[in-house]
């Protein structure tokens, strides 16, 4: 697949010569595509000569993939799109729109940052039939729906950014063979991984391997340990008012999370290489482990982008694979899905800019990534039997079973927590901080 | 005079000691940089770039038997070998995670349901199956192995050849000339008239003046890009070329001026005294004795000024944009990294392609930088 996919690339890229890709990726006609939706689509928007851009999060491989679908944006309303994407994003959209000369449209993963833009007034809103189509045509509408939603500068609320393209982070990744070897069962509730870890410990291995470096955003990967665990110690209103601060970050029921990423995460026997190590490991270099001879650890706690990390080789569905991090049978709280999210809002409102909203609701726009790699979609009427591989298949099927979706906190939370204390929060209490101390930190720099 | 003198040797070697110790401490990571550069992603993951350079032994992360079946006296059969490059030597080998150092080269396991496993020391394998094999999920082998060094230059043709999505890493290296040249080009020839006006010709508020410009030398460029991008958006200008030579001459003006400024101070007063009796005007002081008398302090501004524009992605992103037909040399390299970057293979080798021009500045001015140097702020 990747060698395919670089091939691609390199091909798409000489035909392009430099300006954007109009080679499609999938001939128009061809396979079990849902073309009439294109071919209406085109029939109804010809803006020849106009000119988008848009600019979105997706760098190297991914941006290779977005662009294999803006290509048909492209092709049929014959507007010329420039993507780009830049490492700090986040900062460059502020810049851009505050100083006057934002992109026609743009595609971010922080609901929190959006919803800031929203209120400074720089973001169009979508109109009340998209909120409708949403609300119709996605998995658990209401919840997107909601997601899009902010209040503007007026204070009234309303949908802004259109979702497209989602994670799933609620995943465990294993090597199913090392599993075999050991006589391990893959765990189907909370209290049995909790098991299975301590029985690993037993046989004399090490169960976790878990990073959380991430240069200037270290940390991260545990504040979706901790919205993990919330979700399963908590009800999903619970994690709500979290993200919104209703509930009190230093209130017991946090801090119980906390506590239980703490059980795993800080007991030297259960982490490769301790407790000591978790804070110092890369998260991308941490699911390496699982890999190694012999193996330094048997799970990895991470969202479904994590294979593009694994060794070069590695197949996914039969070198490694994943299961649906397990709730408490005890508890009952149904099957929560932790997810995040990329969302597409307008910045300059133009005709060219409405029609790619427009293009986001055609089946197609969804086809042409999950039929390649590494795309999910809560879009009812997109032909699952597309999605490139059995592992996105599988994905699929974990987000059309859970009970509760939630969008990743610390996205939600506004930039100074979510992308700020939390962080650190989190690398001082692996560092030995207690979960009380760490909780009374954040809540303190929570913004009044 | 004695204890002097006998002095001396023991100062000399302390200096050349500690000038060693600290090119040593300067070289080694960039020769580690080199080294990993010409490893790959997971040959970089695996082991330090010390260890590339000898033969190591190591467990050897699990390969999976692979090979096309032949069917031999009623048994199907799988030959081949686990490196194809050859060269590598295997002490141990298992099948299972629990066991990896199970078996001796030339052993053969029996892998259950009449499948065995032969391996050789050479890496060569033997697959026996009563059955096909077709439907079966191979085995992976374990392996201790002593592997020789090995390198590649696929990070160099991926950084240089293999262009993301339609960025081509020569578009980048003309945009980044583009913005460099005119970006230390231009704070020179401001600030030298500046540096002039302010060391040699009176007027009144001049030391004010001077020590206003010193204390724009802490005002960090982050605090101005929003105001500055929001007033060339207003005067028309945008984003482009033109906007971001103007903030990087404002940007690199503070420095310029004042280190010429300083070094233009200390030109003996003699000459320019001379040359005003004589009659000389105030440009002709300027263009036939003060600039050939400053080429020193020029030359080492303008190799700090091209270092700076040339490695900068900040401003060009602000104020060039993120487009792949406006991307600058950094950017580029930076968006080869992925969405969430992290390659160390790429990110090695593409420090030692954008290291290239600054490497070619600075050592044909670099007889410049530290006279200039010295002179110009050490007074």
């Amino acid at each position: 697949m990747r060698m395919k996919l670089a091939v691609s690339a390199a091909v798409l890229a000489l035909a392009a010569g430099g300006a954007f890709a109009q080679e499609l990726k999938f001939p128009v006609g061809e396979g079990a595509f849902n073309w009439d939706s294109f071919k209406a689509f085109d029939e109804a928007h010809n803006l020849d000569g106009q000119t988008l851009t848009i600019f979105g999060p997706w760098r190297g491989e991914d941006q290779v993939l977005a662009e294999s679908v803006l290509a048909y944006f492209a092709a049929a309303t014959g507007v010329t799109v420039n993507y780009s994407s830049s490492e700090n994003y986040e900062q460059q959209i502020v810049i851009d729109t505050e100083a006057g000369s934002p992109p026609d449209v743009a595609i971010l993963p922080q609901p929190g940052l959006i919803a800031d833009l929203v209120r400074k007034g720089f973001v169009t809103p979508l109109g009340e039939e998209t909120q409708a189509w949403l609300a119709e045509n996605y998995a658990a509408g209401d919840s997107w729906v909601g997601l899009g939603s902010y209040a503007g500068a007026d204070g009234t609320k309303a949908l802004y950014a259109f979702p497209y393209k989602i994670d799933v982070k609620s995943l465990v990744w294993y090597v199913p063979e090392n599993f075999e070897d050991a006589g391990y069962e893959v765990p189907e509730t909370l209290e049995d991984l909790k098991a299975l870890t301590e029985q690993i410990v037993a046989d004399g291995g090490t169960p976790w391997c878990i990073g959380l470096g991430s240069g200037g955003a270290t940390g991260w990967p545990a504040t979706d340990w901790v919205e993990d665990m919330m979700l399963r110690t908590q009800p999903p209103e619970a994690y709500d008012q979290w993200t919104t601060n209703e509930l009190a970050f230093n209130s017991p029921e946090v801090v119980g999370a906390i506590e239980e990423f703490g059980w795993f995460a800080k007991n030297d026997a259960f982490v490769a290489g301790g407790s000591a190590a978790v804070a110092s490991t890369d998260f991308r270099d941490s699911p390496k482990g699982l890999f190694a001879s012999p193996p330094q650890c048997y799970m990895h706690h991470q969202a479904s982008f994590i294979p593009s990390f694994f060794p070069e080789g590695t197949v996914v569905g039969q070198d490694a694979d994943f299961f649906y991090m397990p709730a408490y049978a005890g508890k009952d709280l149904g099957k929560p899905v932790l997810g995040a999210g990329t969302l597409a809002f307008i910045t300059k409102d133009t005709e060219a800019s409405r029609a790619f909203i427009e293009f986001l609701k055609t089946p197609i726009a969804h086809e042409v990534w999950m039929a390649q790699t590494g795309f999910l979609t809560p879009m009812k009427t997109v032909n699952a039997d597309l999605y490139g591989d059995p592992t996105l298949k599988k994905m699929g099927e974990i987000l059309l079973n859970s009970t509760t979706f939630r969008f990743d906190g610390s996205d939600l939370m506004p930039g100074a927590v979510g992308a700020g204390t939390f962080w650190t929060g989190m690398v001082d209490y692996v560092g030995g901080k207690s979960a009380q101390e760490v909780a009374d930190a954040i809540q303190a720099s929570w913004p009044k | 005079m004695d204890s002097i003198a006998g002095k001396k040797p023991a100062l000399i070697w302390a200096v050349h000691l500690s000038v060693i110790a600290l090119v040593l401490l300067w070289v080694v990571p960039t020769f580690g940089l080199l080294v990993s550069s010409f490893r790959t992603g997971d040959q970089i993951s695996g082991s330090g770039w010390w260890q590339a350079l000898s033969t190591q032994e190591q467990q050897l992360s699990p390969i999976r038997v692979a090979g096309e079946e032949a069917e031999r006296d009623g048994a199907f059969v799988i030959e081949g070998t686990l490196f194809p490059k050859g060269g590598t030597t295997v002490s141990a080998w298992g099948t299972s995670s629990r066991e990896p150092e199970a078996h001796a080269p030339g052993d053969t396991a029996d892998l259950g349901e009449g499948v065995s496993l032969t391996v050789q020391a050479d890496g060569g394998f033997v697959l026996t199956s009563p059955a096909s094999t077709r439907d079966m999920r191979l085995p992976r082998v374990f392996t201790t192995a002593s592997t020789p060094p090995e390198f590649t230059t696929e990070n160099y043709s991926n950084v240089i050849s293999s262009p993301m999505a339609g960025q081509s890493i020569g578009q980048a290296f003309l945009n980044t000339l583009t913005v460099a040249i005119p970006a230390t080009i231009i704070p020179i020839l401001v600030a030298a008239f500046a540096a002039y006006a302010l060391a040699w010709m009176d007027f009144p508020g001049r030391a004010l003046l001077v020590a206003f410009i010193v204390g724009l030398l802490v005002v960090p460029l982050q605090l101005a890009l929003i105001p500055l991008l929001q007033f060339h958006n207003w005067i028309g200008i945008g984003k482009g070329y033109l906007g971001i030579w103007m903030a990087h001459t404002g940007f690199g003006l503070p420095l310029a001026i004042y280190l010429l400024r300083n070094y233009m101070v200390g030109l003996p007063r003699d000459i320019i005294e001379n040359a005003k009796v004589d009659g000389a005007t105030d440009f002709q002081i300027f263009v036939k004795i003060i600039l050939p008398l400053s080429f020193p302090a020029l030359a080492s501004f303008a190799i700090f000024q091209f270092l700076w524009t040339w490695n900068d992605l900040l401003v060009a992103l602000v104020f060039l944009g993120t487009g792949n037909d406006q991307q600058v040399l950094t950017g580029n390299l930076v968006n080869l990294m992925g969405s969430r970057g992290g390659d160390w293979e790429i990110l090695s080798a593409s420090a030692f392609v954008s290291i290239a021009v600054p490497l070619v500045v600075f050592f044909s001015m670099q007889r410049f930088l530290v006279r200039g140097l010295l002179a110009g702020s050490v007074k």
